[in-house]
Parts: C-alpha cells; structure tokens; sequence
C-alpha cells in the first residue's frame, strides 16, 4: 500500500509519516510541488497541515498541489491546511476562524462513515489553526467541535476527505484508527 | 507495525560503517539523544570515534559529574572541555531568545571544529532527532525554534554530519538507547535542550541570572522526583523552573522586596510534539515554591505555575 504524504509544511508531516509508517504502508514526504508523475500510482496520499494561510490568501504558495488534486482520481485525505485546501480547490470559503483552536478540543460525530468507523461519537483531539473553512459545497460534514463546523468533511461523490483537528498527534484520542480507517479507503 | 530497535540498530551500524571512512567526533551532554547516538557510533566505529563533553557553563546542577558518571557506564571514554567563558562572553547583551540559539550553535560548532583538528577528525556525528529539524524549520516550513544541532548551526563548517537518528521522537531513542545496553536511569532522563540553562533565563544572559535558574530548577526537579516517589504523582515528562525578567513586589520579614518571578513548568507528552501541563498536586508546588523563595531571598520573591499545552506554547519558553 502506497501513501506518500504531501508536505504543507506541518510541524506535524513527519508524525503523519511515522503514523503511516506504523500501519505498515510504504510512504514518504513530499513537497507540494512535486511532479504528478511521482505520485500518480500511489493509493492514496494525505495533504498535510501547514504555516500557509489558506484562509490568507497564501493558497498560491501551494498551487501546484490543484492540479495534483484535479488529476489523482483515488482517496485523498487532507489535514488542517490540507483540509481547507481541498474546501477551496472545490468552490468552498476559507477564512480566518472566528475562534482559533490550539489544544484540545471536543469532536463529534455527525457521520460516522468511513473515516470514523469503529470510534465513539465524542472523543478529544489536538487542532492547532487559525483559518476554518465557511463553506464546502459538494461536501458532507462528518465532524464538528462546538467553536468549529467544519473539523472533518467528506466529498458527495469522490474518496476526498479532510480533518481539521490532527488525528497524528499521540493527544487526539483514535488518531491512529482515523488513519487506519483513510488506509482501508486506499485498499478498496 | 511498532517501531524496531533492534533492527533500527543492526541496520545504523552497518550503514554507518560503510559510510565512514575516517575519524569522528561526537558531542555527549550526557543526556539521551547524544548517548544513544554515541553508543550506537562507537559500536560501529571503535576507536575512530572520539567523544567530547563540552561544559557550556549554561549546565544544570551536578550535571558535569553525573553527566561523567553516565559516560563510564555507557563504556564511553569522553574528553571534557571547559567552554563556558566562550559561550557566556558570546551571549552577552544578547536577549532574542533565536540569537541565543544561533550564538550557542556557532560555539559549539567553534569547540567541535577545535577539537576536530586535534584528532583529525573528518566527521561530525549528532544526537538530532526529529523535532529538532522540524521546529528548527526550512523552506515551506515556519521556523519556532532554531536548535542548536540544525538551525543553529553556522553555514561554513568544515566537518561532515552524520545524524543516525533523524527521523526518530524520543519515545523511541529511548528504546535504541536500551537496546544497546544504555543504563535505565540515562535512557529514561528527562529532556534537556542543548542550549542549556541559558534559554531559561529570559532576556540577558549574565552568570548570576543563570546561578539563580541553576538552583530553582534543581529545586524543582528534587520536589517533582521525590513527589513521584512517593507516589503523589507520576514523574512528568519533562520538568523545570524559568526565570522571568518581570520583577514584583514582595515583603520579607516586614521588609519590602522587590525580586524575580520565576515560573514551574511540568508537562506529559510521548514524544515532545505535543504536550498537555501536568496535573501537579497542590502540597508539591507548595514545596517549591517554598523552598525556591526561601533559599533564593535575595532573589527571588514570587513563583507561578505554567498552565499552557503545547501548542500554542512550547515546551521551553525560548
């Protein structure tokens, strides 16, 4: 199983790496401007966070990554910045949070689906952003926190999906089943 | 899978064999990433490796001595080099918690390169792990801290790195410092940054400042260790006191004071990426705050405790 993870800049990519590295699947960091011929024949990438402020207009920084994201056609999961990247990449809005979480925060399950198979409807985990997506047309709310909507989404029709909070971090409960969960997603 | 050490180590050694052709140095603080890396080097290079102490003067209490006494159990044979006059003239004046680090960076590089030449040494083995190069920051990644092992480190250096750890947290250093035969009580020792006691003095660095921060965190290492003993808590995973350049009004013994603060910080963590404040029992930060403003009169008159995760704080406040 191939799952590259595409390199926002996160103090956490490494972690997201090591997570997938656990799970037994052969991955690595790459920057966002990697050719798509690198990454075509993956299963599945993940689109880390990042310092780019989506919401800030710095999504030029990364544009390389609309056309990774344009072509790729199988799972995709994006986190923080990643996540509102793709919100942007698919006419959402993006903008600074009215209320900006770092730390703990307390997710619930709308839907459970895919991603939050097998993991209770409320569990804590770790965000650490300044921007949250306003809207997300075409996307289907899985998760929110009660200062944050958007905290996990997944694509009407495509194997897109996205998390606000950062589920590889060792204090956001279930991180690694999320994980395990998007891998499965890759498997199908 | 988990992470394997024991095939993490096979692997280093043989690569690190291969790879180095001639002599190497290695700096040892004593602490668990640098041992570890030491260990691992000199199980591969033998007597081609060559390891140096370097007393930065910014050292924690006892530290030279059970630092020496850790190396002889690990069966490291390590030089020591006194350099604190280097880095405390380096620092002076200087209060921008990045142009702390950059200037210790270059110090030790200088001390290195010194003792490089004396063994003829064409490679510059390190402990770096990696949070180290991540917060340290390059390219689409922001810079939080440079440290002193990556962004610290100045543009000309003419030694060749070899960090064998790079891409290992803590939690599993830990486990290669066990695998290769690294006592218990070094393996599990809590973090200590590189730069020293000198990114715990905020604002200037002046040998007075760091005497005071010395004995306020051995103070409150003895209390958070003798606590854990006793089972009132566990032993958080790292824990110290800070000096604060803020200065409050006090009163001693009817006699008015005015003295430094200085702050506890306690905190959980697996492997330093994030980390939630300990829950410290009340009666344990009593004691320190007792004996902190006790012992150091003159000095110190207030102590506060650090209620802050990482993020939005950092572990250390500099």
């Amino acid at each position: 199983m191939r799952v590259p993870v595409i390199d926002l800049g996160s103090q956490w990519t490494h972690r997201i790496w090591r997570t997938l590295r656990d799970l037994e699947c052969d991955s690595e960091i790459m920057p966002p401007d990697v050719p798509f011929a690198k990454i075509a024949d993956a299963d599945g990438f993940v689109l880390s966070g990042g310092a780019v402020r989506i919401g800030g207009g710095e999504d030029s920084k990364i544009a390389k990554c609309h056309g990774i994201v344009e072509k790729f056609g199988k799972p995709i999961m994006g986190v923080c910045a990643g996540q509102q990247f793709l919100a942007l990449h698919f006419g959402g809005k993006v903008a600074p949070a009215k209320m900006p979480e770092y730390g703990n925060v307390e997710i619930t399950v709308a839907e459970p689906d895919d991603l939050f198979a097998g993991i209770p409807r409320k569990f804590a985990a770790w965000a650490s952003h300044n921007d949250e997506i306003k809207e997300a047309p075409g996307f289907e709310l899985l998760a929110s926190s009660p200062a944050c909507r958007w905290h996990a989404f997944k694509h009407e029709k495509k194997p897109i999906y996205g998390t606000l909070f950062h589920p590889e971090v060792v204090h956001t409960q279930h991180g690694e089943e999320i994980y395990a969960n998007f891998v499965r997603v890759c498997r199908r | 899978m988990a992470f394997d050490a024991a095939r993490f180590v096979a692997q280093k050694t043989e690569e690190l064999k291969k790879y180095a052709d001639g002599e190497a140095i290695i700096a040892t603080s004593g602490g668990v990433d640098s041992t570890a890396a030491a260990v691992l080097a000199k199980t591969a290079l033998g007597r081609k490796l060559h390891c140096v102490f370097v007393d930065t003067g910014m050292l924690r209490k006892g530290e030279a001595e059970t630092a020496k006494a850790n190396f002889e159990k690990c069966g490291l044979d390590v030089k020591i080099v006194d350099a604190s006059s280097l880095f405390l003239s380096g620092l002076k004046g200087v209060t921008d918690p990045e142009k702390k680090r950059k200037i210790i960076g270059e110090c030790f590089i200088r001390v290195f390169e010194q003792e490089a030449k004396g063994c003829k040494a064409k490679y510059l083995v390190q402990g770096t792990i990696a949070p180290d190069w991540i917060e340290s920051g390059l390219g689409i990644r922001d810079n939080i801290k440079s440290h002193h092992n990556v962004g610290g480190l100045p543009k000309e250096m003419g030694l060749l790195l070899i960090e064998p750890m790079r891409d290992l947290y803590k939690d599993e250093v830990r486990l290669v410092a066990k695998e290769l035969g690294v006592p218990s009580d070094v393996f599990s020792r809590q973090p200590f940054p590189g730069p020293g006691l000198a990114i715990r003095v905020m604002g200037e660095v002046t040998r007075e400042r760091v005497d005071i921060v010395r004995e306020a965190c051995a103070i409150a290492e003895e209390e958070f260790e003798a606590a854990a003993k006793a089972g009132k808590m566990r032993i958080p995973w790292q824990y110290f006191a800070v000096l604060l350049p803020v200065r409050s009004v006090g009163v001693q013994g009817d006699v008015r004071a005015y003295g430094y603060t200085i702050a506890v910080r306690a905190v959980d963590a697996a492997d330093g990426m994030t980390a939630n404040y300990s829950a410290v029992p009340h009666d344990v930060l009593h004691k320190i705050s007792l004996r902190i403003t006790n012992a150091m009169k003159d000095k110190v008159n207030r102590v506060v405790f650090d209620v802050t995760n990482k993020p939005p704080a950092t572990i250390e406040w500099e």
